[in-house]
């Protein structure tokens, strides 16, 4: 069981690890967090276009930034400071903003949790007593077929 | 629309009185009822009519007219008005409301006490609609002033599939309604069986085959017309038409739990209500204006009405749940695990999970500027981490699930019949990885692309869990009707048409999301292209050829024409252009230059002239299997055609009577059959 969880873990760690140290992908990364605050309702690096008044210098700053300290969280938190919490489309992992990211996978861990409850609920369940297993009298038996013929498409 | 007021009230009322009294009276009482709610259709379309005569007639002594229209507005354009503006939209979502409400009332006979009882609850939704255009929104408000010429379009909407998008996802909106009145009358009534699912299951169905088309139209809109490169911003509104899409899907595989096993009955009724509160959400959001968005109508108090209604919906759900829960129990348990009833749950629960997921992005901005006062964005980063995640869970689950049995699935079942389909996806996978790597891409280093290359391979499973399904029914088909495979597939699924047309729209499902995964590897640049100037992107080199400014009417624009080469060789030439429309000031709207191949689309984008060298600005981008996600919708469309069918009637196996057929051929006659 051990071997098969590390077989499974694994594969996700080095997923999860590849490329992180690498500084033109942290850029392109952080670049896509961040809004052109132009109006143009772009991401940073998309909003390319010629004669934007800002865009230009938000890049560079990111790259300075992205240069200066590993922290990407540092980099979006010093652009939320300079440019407004708008300028950032990512929430950040801390304080009120932490909940944005808490709340789907709470959502879906209490979801998982009700899911396995209601399974282990229905398995322990006795069976139900099967209609036809009840023995009910002639009469009774004639009027559950009526009702089963008028309520039939 | 007083008239249809007084008629939709009619309904109701008069609908509760038939309902409490239950004799001979009480049944004609409902008849006038049910009459009264079908004549309310008719006084809804004279008024809708009354409103587009208006637009196109040019009358802009009707302020709605005059915000929405100008005399150069192309006539299919006027048309459209209805839906453009508040008050119009509104008056829509009354006129599909009264129009199913119609169809319903006039198939009255397929159960009339249930009928009668889900026409009551239409009518009171009617009711509320009806109260909006009257007093709070109303369309025919008129002017002091008569105007010369309108305000105009929005001009993001003059482009035809814009005619379309909006009538196709208020269809969607607005066809919950049916089977949310469907399951509550049920719920009312303590109504026994499971007819209520049988009736509501083709409503459903045609009202998420409306949603997705609707959905899909306008991520087609926002590509062809935004001209950002994309089809999906995860926008509010967007969000809003995606959310009771979701739950919407989890019904309709929920459903079968309980039409197959008596189970979930709790569970679906309150999918279906959810869902119905998710549409009023829908339009709560896109007309308050309390979400900033491309789409949303102008701030306005008319949200109150719709957080109103939506309170009165979930108490009227909630204390009819709590009066007759008893009559909503489970009929059967859980036996395995592993079956098809539990990858139904799990199915639901990330179908939900998902649901809860863009509800949370959505509403979180508005819960930020409640609480800190600071207002904030959640962009498509945001959702992208967390939703791909559960989309990729759900596409295993695609595959997966039909080859689970109902009640209990042995092991050596699921090695039977996941080698096949588990061995096509990792070698396609390798074959992909291996040609990506060849052409220089380290998908490796990119999260978004190792997430691609994962929704490659779960695509592969599907499909093949879904071909061998074909395959093996077929060749069932194929031995007893001694006929070719492809007409055993074709006969395997005319006997269950919902069965198979679901595992056509899973295939559907799949394509789109190739075609999603393939934005891991788009590639884009924006260039000063003058006449003769070359931008050279992945294989393809553009060339400036001309361009060109013109003016009519409606508007004027500026266009550019190129050369496209790829690998040096003439491939096209495209026509990017940019429009200015007059009647709003000018704003811009771009007209894309698509050329567009299952590999990839060379997308093109006239982004303006250079003040400073007059030279036209190009944005290229190369947006590599997006055409498979139109493609996946058109199957899906198909699917969900072929769910609808009605099986064919069980076949007889033909039994060669051989002595009869010598007799016959002794006498020279040829039976049917003979000699195939």
């Amino acid at each position: 069981m051990k071997k098969t969880l590390k077989a499974l873990l694994l594969p996700c760690a080095l997923v999860l690890l590849m490329g992180a140290d690498n500084q033109e992908a942290r850029f392109q990364n952080l670049g896509g967090k961040i809004m052109c605050s132009c109006g143009c309702a772009q991401m940073l690096l998309k909003c390319n276009h010629v004669g934007c008044p800002n865009s230009d210098q938000m890049i560079r700053e990111l790259r300075a930034n992205v240069s200066r300290t590993k922290d990407d969280e540092a980099v979006l938190n010093w652009f939320r400071t300079k440019w407004g919490v708008t300028a950032v489309v990512e929430p950040s992992t801390h304080g009120f903003e932490l909940l944005a990211w808490v709340l789907p996978a709470a959502g879906l861990g209490l979801g998982l949790m009700l899911v396995v409850v209601l399974i282990r609920t229905w398995k322990m369940r006795p069976a139900p007593v099967a209609a036809a297993d009840m023995n009910l009298a002639p009469d009774l038996e004639a009027l559950r077929a009526r009702a089963r013929r008028e309520t039939e498409l | 629309m007083l008239f249809a007021l007084a008629l939709a009230g009619y309904c109701f009322v008069v609908g509760v009185i038939a309902a409490v009294r239950k004799d001979a009276v009480g049944y004609r009482l409902a008849e006038t009822a049910r009459r009264a709610g079908m004549a309310s259709f008719f006084a809804v379309l004279v008024a809708a009519g009354a409103l587009v005569y208006a637009a196109l007639t040019d009358d802009f002594s009707v302020a709605y007219i005059l915000h929405h229209s100008n005399r150069a507005l192309p006539g299919p354009y006027k048309f459209a008005v209805l839906w453009s503006g508040q008050e119009g939209s509104i008056l829509f979502w009354a006129l599909l409301l009264s129009a199913y409400g119609f169809v319903l009332r006039l198939r009255h006979k397929v159960d009339q006490r249930l009928v009668a009882m889900a026409s009551m609850v239409l009518a009171a939704i009617q009711i509320f609609f009806l109260i909006l255009v009257n007093f709070v929104a109303n369309p025919f408000g008129i002017m002091d002033r008569l105007a010369a010429d309108g305000n105009g379009l929005n001009p993001l909407l003059q482009y035809p599939e814009m005619v379309i998008h909006p009538p196709m996802l208020y269809l969607g909106y607005v066809g919950v309604s049916v089977p949310f009145a469907f399951a509550l009358a049920a719920l009312i009534m303590r109504y026994p069986g499971e007819k209520w699912i049988h009736i509501t299951r083709r409503w459903t169905m045609v009202a998420w085959l409306f949603l997705t088309f609707g959905i899909s139209l306008g991520a087609h809109w926002a590509y062809a017309v935004l001209g950002w490169g994309g089809y999906w911003g995860w926008d509010p509104v967007e969000n809003a038409s995606l959310l009771p899409w979701l739950s919407t899907t989890a019904f309709l595989h929920s459903v079968m739990m309980q039409e197959k096993r008596g189970m979930m009955k709790v569970w679906n009724v309150w999918l279906i209500f959810i869902t119905f509160m998710l549409s009023v959400l829908g339009t709560l959001l896109t007309r308050s204006g309390i979400v900033s968005s491309v789409h949303s109508f102008a701030q306005s108090s008319i949200g109150n009405w719709f957080s109103g209604f939506l309170a009165i919906i979930f108490a009227v759900c909630l204390v009819f749940y709590i009066r007759n829960r008893d009559h909503l129990r489970s009929e059967n348990k859980l036996e395995s695990l592993v079956s098809r009833e539990s990858s139904f749950m799990f199915n639901n629960l990330l179908l939900l999970g998902a649901c809860f997921a863009v509800l949370c992005g959505t509403l979180f901005p508005i819960l930020s500027e409640l609480v800190r006062d600071v207002k904030m964005n959640l962009g498509a980063p945001f959702y992208n981490k967390v939703m791909v995640p559960i989309g990729l869970s759900l596409i295993f689950l695609t595959g997966v699930g039909p080859l689970l049995a109902w009640r209990n699935t042995s092991v050596g079942s699921i090695k039977r019949n996941f080698a096949i389909p588990a061995t096509a996806a990792l070698l396609i996978e390798a074959v992909v990885g291996f040609v990506l790597y060849k052409n220089g891409v380290r998908f490796w280093t990119d999260m978004g692309q190792i997430y691609a290359m994962m929704a490659f391979c779960l695509s592969t499973l599907v499909i093949a869990t879904v071909t061998s399904e074909f395959i093996r029914g077929g060749i069932v088909w194929k031995n007893k009707l001694q006929t070719n495979i492809f007409a055993g597939m074709y006969q395997l699924s005319r006997r269950n048409m919902r069965r198979y047309g679901g595992y056509v729209v899973h295939f559907g499902v799949v394509l789109v999301v190739i075609g999603l995964a393939g934005a891991a590897f788009n590639q884009d640049k924006e260039q000063e292209i003058g006449k003769g100037d070359k931008a050279q992107i992945g294989s393809y080199t553009v060339i400036g050829e001309e361009y060109t400014e013109d003016d009519n009417a409606n508007y004027r624009s500026q266009a550019a024409l190129l050369e496209v080469y790829k690998d040096g060789k003439f491939l096209t030439r495209l026509n990017p252009e940019e429009r200015f429309f007059k009647a709003s000031g000018g704003q811009p709207v771009h007209i894309v230059a698509n050329h567009s191949t299952l590999r990839e689309d060379l997308y093109v984008v006239y982004e303006g002239l250079n003040p400073d060298t007059a030279h036209p600005i190009i944005k290229i981008i190369i947006n590599p299997l997006v055409n498979w996600i139109w493609i996946g919708v058109l199957v899906i469309v198909f699917g969900t055609g072929m769910a609808l069918v009605p099986n064919a009637a069980p076949v007889s196996v033909p039994v060669r009577n051989t002595v009869a057929v010598a007799q016959m051929e002794e006498r020279g006659m040829h039976p049917a059959g003979a000699g195939k």
